[in-house]
């Protein structure tokens, strides 16, 4: 019996799409690495964390967001709201405050995140209907009222820039240059376990893969499905939030069209990373494989010296090919897809 | 009945009706403690209202319900459920993405309004109550991995950890094979010597038969009548169900009056990893071939192989003489041969559209007019002549395929199938799900179709079906032909005999 129990848990292992996602990852790592020893560095691994972060923390909510069978593409818009909104009043008021920043972004985010939970909770629109619409109003409201006024280097709050550079350890390399890992980092980390435990160890976690594995089943197991999926699009609306201040961190310019127009690539790491966009079935893990892949392929272009424009192709490539091994897979192991019922 | 023990569940005179339905009329069921007992009656007969009223799901206009001496006006979902009734739906409502333990244990922690999950519990409650029904299952499969068998029995255990005191099982032997339903009445066998009622909601008279004590009988929303099941049989229950006597004459397969040379279907050889192997016979015209195996035996297999939805690995197909490349349906239709899917309801209909476009498309093509668009008169009078040819009963042709009965359903099947002229017509479980009355008549149906010389493989695991509506019967067991013969030269106890056999 414990035999059967361990061979099942290798087995399970096996059928597993992370699994694979890792093995791809070690391989193209080692490949550029034989192309440019820097790619191996330290001094590149902690960079890759740092750039990777926003996206990460973006995928983590839409990872909660596919998990529950739905789809959220307003991220963006609420991600670049509250860091403008945020930037904008630092600036106003003069107070220099990286937690207040994050305060009003993430409140910013929370608010907007509710509106995108009411609609979808109380009227039953397809979620993907939804956040088209809000994603729209939320990213036209910005401009109008707040402004379209770009926010340079210089006019930046040095809260911003300190929390950008922050390091919480550095290293020195033998030319005596400094690096470190990023507090960001750390950020993202925290937020994955965050997340990891509320899905795992909580009621509201459970429900959370019960609507995105049956919504009818849920419904009779006595789950209130319109407070999950609020509570969702909130957290996704909070974590957007925090997005956005690292966002404006780590460029050190604020621009209220920046972030909108990557909610693609965001979704697109999510699902390479396992995540089923019928809901119901993903891990934290791959998602976050998923991001380190994007961004290890964006990353390496460059090392290598290819221009940034191959970067799309070779992402697409890899989300197609990915997916459909998992996908034949599948097909394989229940035998043709008619039988299934 | 068990006179002497206490009434668990007394249903008294209930009424529902939906606009201008009258869905239930003064309705009563009883049920004691530990006792099993059938709800029977056919489509739209008020089953599935009664079970919602008594699980609190919808109201009842008029009538009391009594549960444990209680009794309720106004019954709630949640009363029902505190008061120990539980209901399996056919879906069976379980969550595809995550463990056995978790299906199991999920519900009684909404109910407890845990905040925090505890994972050594969730393993601990769905041990438990598995070893309790003497079966193992690995705790940690995710249910979309395991049987629809053991997803029913995931779906009991649930039940029994939310204090079940009865548990009422709709529909549930549609879809799993002989010995997984004997497993499921020893388990059912069980509960009684727990103390926990069962009300079994079946079709399947046999079973009906087989499992229960005492059987309700409703039909057209009124109570026919509750009687004890020693006292029924088969033509009984039948005749309480419909309301008529239904004959059940064997088929006679017209082969003078033919005279077929040729064979119009010829199956060589065929093979399919995993699947099938070695099947070869031969459909003459007027005949009509009863392919029976359990759930699984690969019969289904074989009929979408034959349909171009399942690419056999080897063999050959012959129509009228000529060796057929059957690579898609479409290849399949233009070579004569039709197919009527298992699940109706996925595979047979576009089930929200209408029945005149349920019917006609199959045959698009001929309703062209002269611009390349379909012709709505061409699609209404072909439409019109089918539901009048099967007896199609339906407020209009605009009604949607879903708001029809299973029977009326099937038969839109066949009328799609009908209007491409096939000369051989594959029925896969025709009846499943089908009351008595349509069924009968859907078997006439078919028997009229071979009269006329269309050669018809029904395939089907209901011994009835296949003995009296064939000429001859194949049984296919694990993927293989282990008989073939006339079914006049056999049993319904010798059939059911060699299907129980073993391969040695």
């Amino acid at each position: 019996m414990k035999k059967d129990i361990k061979n099942f848990k290798i087995q399970r292992l096996l059928k597993q799409h992370e699994l694979y996602l890792f093995v791809v990852i070690v391989m193209y790592s080692l490949f550029i690495t034989y192309l440019n020893p820097n790619f191996m560095s330290l001094e590149n691994l902690f960079d890759l964390g740092k750039s990777s972060a926003v996206m990460g923390i973006m995928a983590i909510g839409v990872f909660v967001v596919l998990l529950s069978g739905g789809i959220d593409i307003s991220f963006t818009a609420v991600a670049i709201s509250g860091q403008y909104i945020a930037a904008n009043f630092l600036i106003a008021s003069g107070i220099d405050n990286i937690m207040l920043a994050f305060l009003i972004s993430c409140s910013v985010g929370v608010v907007l995140g509710a509106i995108n939970g009411f609609l979808i909770s109380k009227f039953n629109i397809p979620t993907l209907i939804a956040t088209l619409g809000t994603s729209s109003v939320f990213h036209g409201a910005l401009l109008t009222i707040v402004g379209t006024k770009a926010i340079n280097s210089a006019q930046l709050p040095d809260c911003f820039k300190a929390f950008g550079s922050f390091d919480v350890f550095t290293l020195t390399k033998p030319n005596g240059v400094y690096y470190g890992l990023s507090i960001f980092v750390i950020v993202f980390i925290i937020i994955a376990i965050l997340t990891w435990l509320i899905l795992k160890y909580t009621m509201l976690g459970r429900g959370i893969y019960a609507i995105g594995g049956d919504i009818n089943s849920a419904i009779r197991s006595a789950f209130n499905i319109p407070k999950i999926q609020f509570f969702i699009y909130c957290y996704v609306g909070f974590l957007a939030g925090i997005a956005g201040v690292i966002h404006i961190s780590l460029i050190r310019y604020g621009n209220p069209t920046y972030i909108v127009g990557d909610e693609l690539s965001v979704i697109a790491a999510v699902v390479l990373g396992g995540t089923r966009i019928t809901g119901g079935t993903g891990t934290i893990i791959g998602t976050i494989m998923g991001v380190a892949m994007i961004t290890i392929l964006n990353n390496s272009l460059i090392l290598v010296g290819l221009s940034s424009y191959w970067h799309d192709l070779f992402v697409g490539l890899i989300i197609i090919i990915s997916v459909s091994i998992t996908s034949y897979q599948n097909k394989m192991s229940v035998g043709n897809i008619i039988f299934r019922r | 009945m068990p006179e002497n023990s206490e009434k668990f569940l007394e249903v008294k005179n209930v009424s529902k009706s939906y606009v201008g339905v009258q869905a239930l009329d003064k309705v009563s069921l009883s049920i004691h403690k530990g006792e099993i007992d059938c709800l029977v009656g056919e489509n739209g007969s008020g089953k599935s209202t009664l079970i919602k009223i008594i699980a609190g799901v919808v109201q009842p206009d008029e009538g009391e319900i009594i549960i444990n001496g209680k009794s309720f006006k106004k019954l709630h979902a949640i009363d029902s459920i505190r008061e120990g009734i539980q209901v399996i739906y056919q879906d069976l409502s379980l969550f595809p993405n995550m463990t056995i333990a978790e299906n199991i244990s999920l519900n009684q922690m909404v109910e407890r309004k845990r905040k925090i999950i505890s994972w050594h519990e969730i393993n601990d409650i769905a041990e438990k109550e598995i070893s309790r029904i003497n079966k193992e299952l690995n705790l940690e499969e995710k249910v979309e991995n395991i049987s629809i068998a053991n997803k029913q029995l995931v779906a009991i255990c649930r039940a029994l950890t939310q204090d079940a005191k009865l548990i009422i099982m709709d529909e549930p032997t549609t879809a799993i094979a002989k010995k997984e339903i004997d497993f499921l009445f020893s388990v059912i066998t069980d509960l009684k010597k727990r103390g926990i009622s069962t009300l079994f909601v079946s079709h399947k008279l046999s079973e009906v038969l087989k499992i229960s004590e005492k059987v309700t009988v409703i039909r057209d929303g009124k109570l026919v009548g509750v009687y004890n099941t020693k006292d029924l049989n088969h033509d009984k229950l039948s005749f309480y169900m419909s309301g008529r006597k239904i004959t059940n004459s064997a088929f006679n397969y017209q082969k003078e009056k033919l005279e077929p040379k040729k064979p119009l279907l010829e199956v060589k050889d065929l093979s399919k990893k995993g699947n099938f192997q070695d099947i070869s016979f031969k459909v003459y015209s007027g005949e009509i071939i009863g392919i029976t195996g359990i759930l699984g035996s690969g019969r289904t297999e074989l009929a979408l192989a034959l349909f171009g939805l399942n690419k056999p690995d080897s063999g050959n197909i012959y129509i009228d003489g000529k060796l057929a490349n059957i690579k898609y349906p479409k290849d399949a239709i233009d070579l004569g041969l039709s197919y009527l899917p298992e699940d109706r309801l996925n595979q047979g209909l576009f089930i929200k559209k209408s029945i005149g476009n349920n019917i006609v498309v199959t045959v698009l093509k001929s309703l062209l007019s002269r611009f390349n668009l379909i012709n709505n008169n061409n699609k209404y009078k072909s439409a019109k002549e089918w539901t009048e040819e099967l007896n199609v009963l339906a407020p209009s042709l605009d009604t949607s395929a879903q708001s029809l009965s299973g029977g009326n359903q099937q038969r839109i099947v066949i009328a799609k199938w009908l209007a491409t002229n096939p000369k051989i017509f594959i029925l896969d479980g025709p009846t499943v799900g089908i009351d008595v009355a349509s069924k009968s008549n859907i078997h006439h149906i078919i028997r009229n179709l071979a009269n006329r010389g269309m050669g018809v493989i029904i395939i089907s695991d209901e011994i009835q079906e296949i003995l009296n509506n064939c000429n001859r019967l194949i049984v296919i067991k694990e993927g293989r032909m282990v008989k073939e013969m006339d079914t006049n030269e056999v049993s319904e106890d010798k059939l059911l005999e060699i299907l129980s056999r073993k391969i040695v």
